[in-house]
């Protein structure tokens, strides 16, 4: 992993119990036991870099602070280090300590993309949104090909209901990585939180179109939709019931997106309750309900 | 006169006290100067974070522009971002200085003498040029004084009579064939021949080659320093305006008949 992708995961974190973490800090204790790491050459490296994170996930500090000082001792002056030892310091100190130790930085060097985000990250958890989204802004005004930085900026402004400017944000991450139909969906689903539901359908339908696998072996109308195809068909259903209830919304575009004719909406309604029930069909077992809203309901079950 | 039935016979000492030593040592030579070049390379300097910002706006205009006419944002965003950046271009707010206040001139070209940072360049530069230029001029003299006087070597490409005073410096006879050349001309071969091993030995970006820089002497010593402080971003930035406009003549949205598409796609399109 080279640096830049290394300095972007580190700054993108955050602490997450999950399983995964939960089994690298087993294995991984038992490695530094034994001091095997040393033995491992350059990939023993970030090995204990992950255990470091994974160790900081399950709130163990001192295997944590043992792995950094591994890395410490062997690296001085590393970049990667200084922010493993800021997520550290967030993970115990207060957040002001944090701060304060990324300040002391980014004063001795301005230029450093991955410990400014970090710090925006710091001050959104501190509940400061106003800094964080000021910081953020600043950052990708100056690194503006940081992709994740803009997902990060359209969370935050979601969070806070400003949807517009979310989307102004999330419009730059598809500019930036367009091939990616993960960045469609949340564009999808942040604009029918703004009650812009044509673009909804239309960006849910090209999430549809990018990730369905229409090269292969079973043509797209037989073949059973997965993960993002059945998010983004479910986001379509959404949108079209939305639209053919309450035709208010179909002017209502904050974006000026023209609405669908209502016989197309009527076409693509019929398709994304066909292809949603194809789905439910072949997890469940069962024929889920006809009616729209119960199968609405029904259907979250099996959205991830 | 063809001297092919005649042919001299060579001292084999020659080639052992000659012909091995030159060549040793201008391959030893070279891999010393590659170092030593790589010892006095100093580190690139670094940029305020102002001048990134002002070497990246061009990136952002050619971003949205790269995909304009399949572009993944509706109509109302794209053309907000393309407006923005185009108003950011025209009023400078990407220089590094902050916009140009009015009346002001625009700022000349960098001059060497007094702008520090080219100044480091083009010292660098200067630096290797020394570096390649004084173990050359060492080696040719101490050729010419100790082995002066006799043939070396039978090349086995031939030449023109021209070339008589230059390689056979020393023994001077009126009809000895041009290809008997004296150990100068040795060193000459050695010199633009031994680019390849020394991409054998040192990898391929080796500063040891000395024949690269005999034909951009100078050239180097101003391509050395970074491009971008030459160039008037100003300048730039007002032509990127014109790019942004074609874009967006050229635009046009992926989403704009997506539910047609769709439909056909699953055979629903009555």
């Amino acid at each position: 992993m080279d640096l830049t992708n290394s300095l972007q995961k580190l700054a993108a974190y955050r602490p997450q119990r999950t399983p995964k973490s939960k089994e690298t800090l087993e294995k991984g204790i038992v490695i530094l036991q034994n001091n095997g790491y040393a033995k491992q050459g350059d990939e023993g490296w970030e090995s204990v870099e992950k255990l470091a994170l994974a160790a900081l996930d399950e709130g163990n500090v001192e295997v944590a602070d043992r792995c950094l000082q591994l890395l410490a001792d062997k690296f001085p002056g590393s970049s990667r280090v200084d922010v493993l030892t800021g997520i550290r310091m967030e993970a115990t100190e207060s957040p002001e300590t944090a701060l304060k130790f990324y300040d002391e930085l980014l004063e001795a060097d301005p230029s450093r993309a991955a410990i400014w985000r970090r710090k925006a990250s710091v001050l959104r958890q501190m509940g400061k949104l106003d800094k964080s989204v000021e910081e953020l802004s600043a950052m990708l005004d100056t690194f503006y090909t940081d992709v994740e930085g803009w997902l990060e900026l359209a969370d935050t402004y979601a969070s806070c209901q400003q949807y517009t400017y979310a989307l102004q944000s999330l419009s730059h991450a598809l500019l930036l990585a367009p091939q990616n139909p993960f960045h469609f969906l949340v564009f999808a689903e942040t604009a029918y939180l703004a009650a812009d539901i044509p673009l909804s359908l239309k960006m849910f339908l090209v999430a549809v179109d990018m990730t369905d696998d229409d090269d292969g072996v079973v043509p797209p109308r037989d073949s059973i939709p997965t993960a993002l195809t059945l998010r983004a068909w479910y986001g379509v259903k959404l949108c079209t019931s939305k639209l053919t209830t309450e035709p208010r919304a179909a002017s209502a575009s904050a974006s000026h997106t023209p609405a669908p004719t209502i016989a197309i909406l009527a076409n693509v309604d019929e398709l994304a309750t066909e292809r949603l029930r194809t789905a439910y069909l072949n997890i469940k077992g069962v024929s889920p309900p006809s009616a729209d809203k119960e199968l609405i309901t029904v259907l979250a079950s099996i959205i991830q | 006169m063809s001297s092919s039935a005649v042919s001299l016979y060579l001292d084999p000492q020659i080639r052992d006290w000659v012909l091995f030593p030159i060549t040793l040592v201008m391959i030893l030579v070279g891999i010393l100067r590659h170092y030593v070049v790589l010892l006095l390379q100093s580190p690139p300097k670094k940029l305020s974070n102002e001048a990134i910002r002002e070497q990246r706006a061009l990136v952002r205009s050619q971003i949205i522009r790269a995909t304009s006419s399949n572009s993944p944002i509706p109509p109302t965003f794209y053309r907000s971002i393309s407006q923005h950046l185009s108003q950011a271009y025209a009023d400078g707010t990407f220089l590094k200085d902050g916009p140009p206040k009015e009346g002001s001139t625009p700022p000349a070209a960098p001059n060497p003498l007094s702008d520090p940072a080219a100044m480091d360049g083009m010292m660098s530069g200067m630096k290797t040029q020394m570096v390649m230029m004084v173990p050359q001029m060492v080696i040719m003299g101490w050729i010419n004084f100790f082995f002066q006087g006799f043939v070396l070597i039978k090349l086995p490409f031939p030449l023109t009579l021209g070339f008589k005073s230059m390689l056979q410096r020393g023994v001077e006879t009126p009809d000895m064939d041009v290809r008997w050349v004296s150990s100068l001309s040795w060193y000459f071969l050695n010199f633009f021949g031994l680019n390849g091993l020394y991409r054998l030995i040192l990898g391929g970006e080796n500063s040891a080659d000395g024949s690269r820089d005999m034909t951009t002497p100078f050239a180097a010593a101003a391509a050395a320093p970074q491009p971008p402080q030459a160039q008037d971003f100003n300048k730039l930035f007002k032509a990127e305006r014109d790019n942004l406009e074609f874009a967006e003549g050229l635009y046009s949205w992926v989403g704009q008949d997506i539910e047609n598409r769709v439909l056909q796609k699953y055979g629903h399109s009555e």
